[in-house]
């Protein structure tokens, strides 16, 4: 087997296990000096507002294996001179970090939006692109951006991308590349061009965004990716499984960060057999807010292979009554946190009185089963029977994920996209104390002779006519 | 809906055996009283000499609570977003659950079939439970009180229930909480009505007696009794007197926390605690402004609950020394200090003492946007709250509790003395601390 490694100056990636440089599994490390190691292929967990979902600080730390994170700038920059640019730390800590409050050795990814991106109304533009913050829209040029890496010190930056809302027309593509193109080049320039001291030099491992587009199509982009930026680039960021195919091979030892929104196992899967090494899942914060404990695993356990029966479902809903006074653990024979010290009956209880701790410990347990689903694949892969059990997995479990029966978490303007006209209302109204008053209110006038309409109205409803 | 109807399963009784000896009794207390099985022990350690503030040791069947206490208040099983690894490392030995709530979700029959609130929710410390009356007219539409128990709508299909006093024990039985309180008769402390008032508290003794009777398991969960008697000083003696002749293992003083005036709080505190037994412990309901505790303390009150400490977490304010911190303010987006300096729990203590070193910038930029900034919060609030009930006890102990009381306000109103509340002042001086004195 081939054994490559590509070595920037901020970061290692050695890839231990490949058939071929690219379209196949591979185990790799990922080593960045005083950071925890990933073992590759690995999910990325993603932050909001620089915090893991109902994950509080002591539980992340405490109950869980998470070893990296991914932000969005766009959860940060909400005012003018923001404070996480402030943040007091010492020469080689990453404000960012500092500011989020989690430690040094935590391998931190930046990118400009969170993810996944709320799709945002107003255009990119040939200098910047159209975000979300907590405040409203707002636009981020590729000079600020930047900035930002060199002033927050993540680990790995993500470069920005032009990526389109909907399905981009002929000239919208050829914007996106040359943008995209453009902006990397920029970027380069700025973090470890020669205009730069030697100290001044980004620290940051930069992934070079490759677009969702045909390979002809970024051609010219994709040729400086292989010549001119080689020697700049830690590694490349992708966003859509096909993009996977349309990596050369001389950037294959470069590990591949797969941005897309798997909805099922299968399709993360998938990905690892096209030879994605780091990939979001956030079908897995969407489980634990809709009240599902994903329940497999990965090779499927022997003892479920020789069963013929239905699919076995990917997780349990919590919502349903079946668990209310079930006290077995979500997972059978689980070791995470919440399958040790509580059960299936007082999840439900929770979901069903709409307390918070339901969701913090179904992302304790969601990200153990996702994190041993990883190590599975990558034992998989390095026993070489990927392929088989991948095959196997695939006829066991359900081709999806269970539906959520329930309400999820109180959704904040940042976590939606933006309002259109006509749209019902997301969640119902909760407070209605009031309801009764207006109730009254509405019937004492109602007795008071005056219909609820103007003439046009009545009008319509064949009451009258309009002279 | 299911739910109501196991909340009030049982039928009417058509009549209660004890109620007819409890109304003949309602003059003299009983002389021939059974002296009530208790599940607790309750060590007695140190008296102020100048106050009635008392430090005690409460033992119960899930561990010891040193007293004073503040509970913190697990309304619905959970405390707003925390593991109970979370709580019990905040130091919490006793909390609440609301025996209303867990009437409707999960019900008496999980509650059975789980084999109580305390499997339930992987709890292994004490819980205490409420009577539910207070719920049933505070958050209910048209609830009635009648000598049978408290009349209301179904909130879910507005169908007419009932809910007696054996009902609330044999919930709380089947919660299996460590103290259990009777159903009373619960009306706003600012009721006009005095008949009413003096209806309400002849009732609570009355229904006292039915939930003595239902009781199953005296052995296991401990009854607390909860005098009432509105803001009306008389009928607060008589209803101790009442009470306290039935012998329940602690004591309750109901009824405040209304709206009521500081001033007439404290002088209802200050007259029962004056009647109550010393060997007993005593507990103010639904008292938890941090001010309001120290005072109560002096007064000699021993357990406190209030949702005060954690609500007020989730809207993003920090309970400190100097009293609460909005982060939600502006001030704090780029104020990189701890949220309390010197602070011990997990969110405050830095990274290099094993706590997550978290910042008040930080706080602010998570407080009500993310449910992790209301977690962290909450841990924050109730560190604090029992960290200050440590330091009261301790300040008993070694008979400093007047210096405590000078020193804690004078942190609070940074030593403004012009700026102290005139009904803590005017509590004090009764007790004998004039915090206005020079020191």
């Amino acid at each position: 087997m081939d054994q490559a490694t590509s070595a920037s100056p901020v970061m290692t990636f050695s890839v231990l296990t490949s058939s071929a440089p690219v379209l196949a599994p591979r185990v790799g490390r990922l080593a960045i000096p005083g950071r925890k190691t990933l073992a590759t292929p690995h999910h990325v967990p993603l932050t909001s507002r620089g915090t893991v979902p109902h994950v509080a600080h002591d539980v992340m730390r405490d109950h869980t294996e998470i070893n990296s994170l991914y932000a969005g700038l766009e959860d940060f920059i909400a005012k003018k001179d923001a404070p996480v640019y402030k943040t007091p730390v010492a020469n080689h800590e990453s404000p960012l970090k500092k500011f989020i409050c989690v430690a040094d050795e935590m391998p931190l990814i930046l990118g400009p939006r969170r993810f996944p991106p709320i799709p945002c109304p107003p255009a990119n533009t040939s200098t910047s692109i159209a975000l979300l913050t907590s405040v409203g829209f707002t636009q981020l040029s590729a000079a600020e951006y930047v900035k930002s890496i060199q002033k927050l010190k993540p680990d790995i930056a993500i470069g920005m991308v032009d990526l389109a809302n909907k399905q981009p027309g002929s000239k919208r593509r050829a914007k996106m590349v040359d943008r995209t193109h453009a902006w990397t080049q920029e970027a380069l320039e700025q973090l470890y061009g020669n205009s730069a001291a030697e100290e001044n030099k980004s620290k940051s491992a930069f992934f070079a965004p490759v677009l969702p587009l045909d390979n002809a199509q970024q051609s010219l982009y994709l040729d400086d990716l292989e010549s001119e930026f080689r020697w700049d680039i830690s590694g490349l960021a992708l966003y859509q499984s096909a993009s996977l195919g349309f990596v050369p091979e001389s950037l294959a030892d470069l590990p591949r960060l797969l941005f897309s929104e798997p909805e099922t196992p299968h399709n993360i899967l998938r990905d690892v057999s096209l030879g994605a090494d780091l990939l979001t899942t956030p079908l897995l914060g969407a489980s634990s807010d809709g009240g599902i404990a994903m329940e497999f695993t990965f090779p499927a356990p022997a003892a479920l292979q020789e069963s013929k029966s239905e699919p076995r479902p990917l997780g349990i809903d919590l919502w349903l009554g079946d668990h209310a006074t079930d006290t077995s653990p979500l997972g059978e024979g689980c070791e995470c946190y919440t399958c040790k010290h509580y059960h299936r009956a007082y999840i439900h209880h929770l979901l069903v009185a709409k307390e918070m701790t339901a969701w913090a410990l179904l992302q304790v347990h969601n990200f153990h089963v996702m994190d041993n689903f990883f190590a599975g694949v990558r034992e998989s892969i390095q026993r070489g029977s990927f392929e088989q059990d991948v095959e196997t997995f695939a006829r066991i479990y359900a081709s999806s994920m269970p539906e959520s029966k329930g309400t999820g978490p109180r959704l904040r303007g940042y976590q939606l996209p933006a309002n259109g006209p006509n749209q019902p209302r997301r969640m119902p109204k909760i407070w209605g104390q009031l309801d009764d008053a207006i109730q009254k209110y509405a019937e004492s006038q109602s007795e008071v002779a005056t219909p609820d309409t103007d003439a046009s109205g009545l009008e319509e409803h064949g009451f009258a006519e309009k002279l | 809906m299911l739910c109501h109807r196991l909340l009030a399963r049982r039928p009417p009784r058509t009549s209660y055996p004890s109620l007819s000896i409890s109304i003949a009794n309602m003059s003299t207390a009983a002389p021939t009283r059974n002296s009530m099985p208790s599940a607790l022990t309750f060590d007695r350690h140190a008296k102020c000499s100048t106050t009635k503030a008392r430090a005690s040791t409460l033992h119960l069947p899930h561990g010891s609570v040193p007293l004073p206490i503040f509970m913190p208040v697990a309304t619905q099983a959970s405390l707003k977003g925390l593991t109970y690894d979370q709580l019990r490392e905040t130091g919490c030995m006793l909390c609440l659950n609301n025996t209303y709530h867990l009437g409707l979700k999960p019900g008496q029959a999980v509650l059975d079939a789980v084999g109580g609130a305390h499997k339930l929710q992987g709890w292994d410390r004490n819980l205490l439970t409420d009577s539910g009356g207070f719920q049933m007219v505070s958050l209910l539409q048209l609830a009635t009180v009648t000598e049978e128990g408290v009349r209301f709508l179904s909130p879910h299909d507005g169908s007419p229930m009932l809910l007696t006093p054996e009902h609330s024990i044999s919930l709380q039985n089947s919660i299996g909480s460590d103290i259990i309180m009777q159903l009373d008769d619960v009306i706003a402390t600012t009721s006009p009505d005095h008949a009413r008032i003096k209806e309400a508290m002849d009732r609570s003794v009355r229904w006292l007696d039915r939930c003595i009777a239902e009781h199953k398991y005296p052995e296991r969960q401990n009854l607390f009794c909860i005098i009432q008697g509105g803001l009306d000083l008389e009928l607060r003696k008589q209803c101790c007197e009442e009470m306290v002749a039935r012998d329940t293992p602690g004591i309750a003083i109901g009824g405040l926390s209304g709206g009521e005036a500081k001033e007439e709080f404290c002088k209802v505190v200050d007259t029962c605690t004056d009647i109550l037994p010393e060997h007993k412990p005593r507990y103010v309901m639904g008292v938890g402004y941090p001010e309001d505790i120290v005072v109560a303390v002096a007064l000699g009150a021993d357990m406190f609950d209030c949702v005060w400490p954690t609500r007020t977490a989730r809207f993003g304010d920090a309970i400190v020394s100097s009293g609460t911190l909005k982060l939600s303010h502006k001030s704090f987006a780029d104020d990189f200090g701890p949220v309390e300096e010197g602070c011990t729990c997990v969110c405050c203590r830095p990274t290099d003492q094993g706590g997550l070193g978290l910042t008040r910038a930080y706080m602010h930029h998570i407080t009500a946007k993310e449910t992790v900034g209301a977690h962290l919060l909450t841990i924050h609030n109730v560190h604090y709250m029992l960290t200050m009930m440590g330091k009261i006890r301790q300040a008993i102990i070694d008979d400093q509790y007047p210096a405590f009381l000078r020193k804690f306000f004078s942190d609070i109103y940074q030593g403004d003395k012009s700026k102290y509340p005139e009904w803590a002042v005017g509590a004090l001086r009764g007790v004998g601390v004039d915090l206005l004195a020079d020191s």
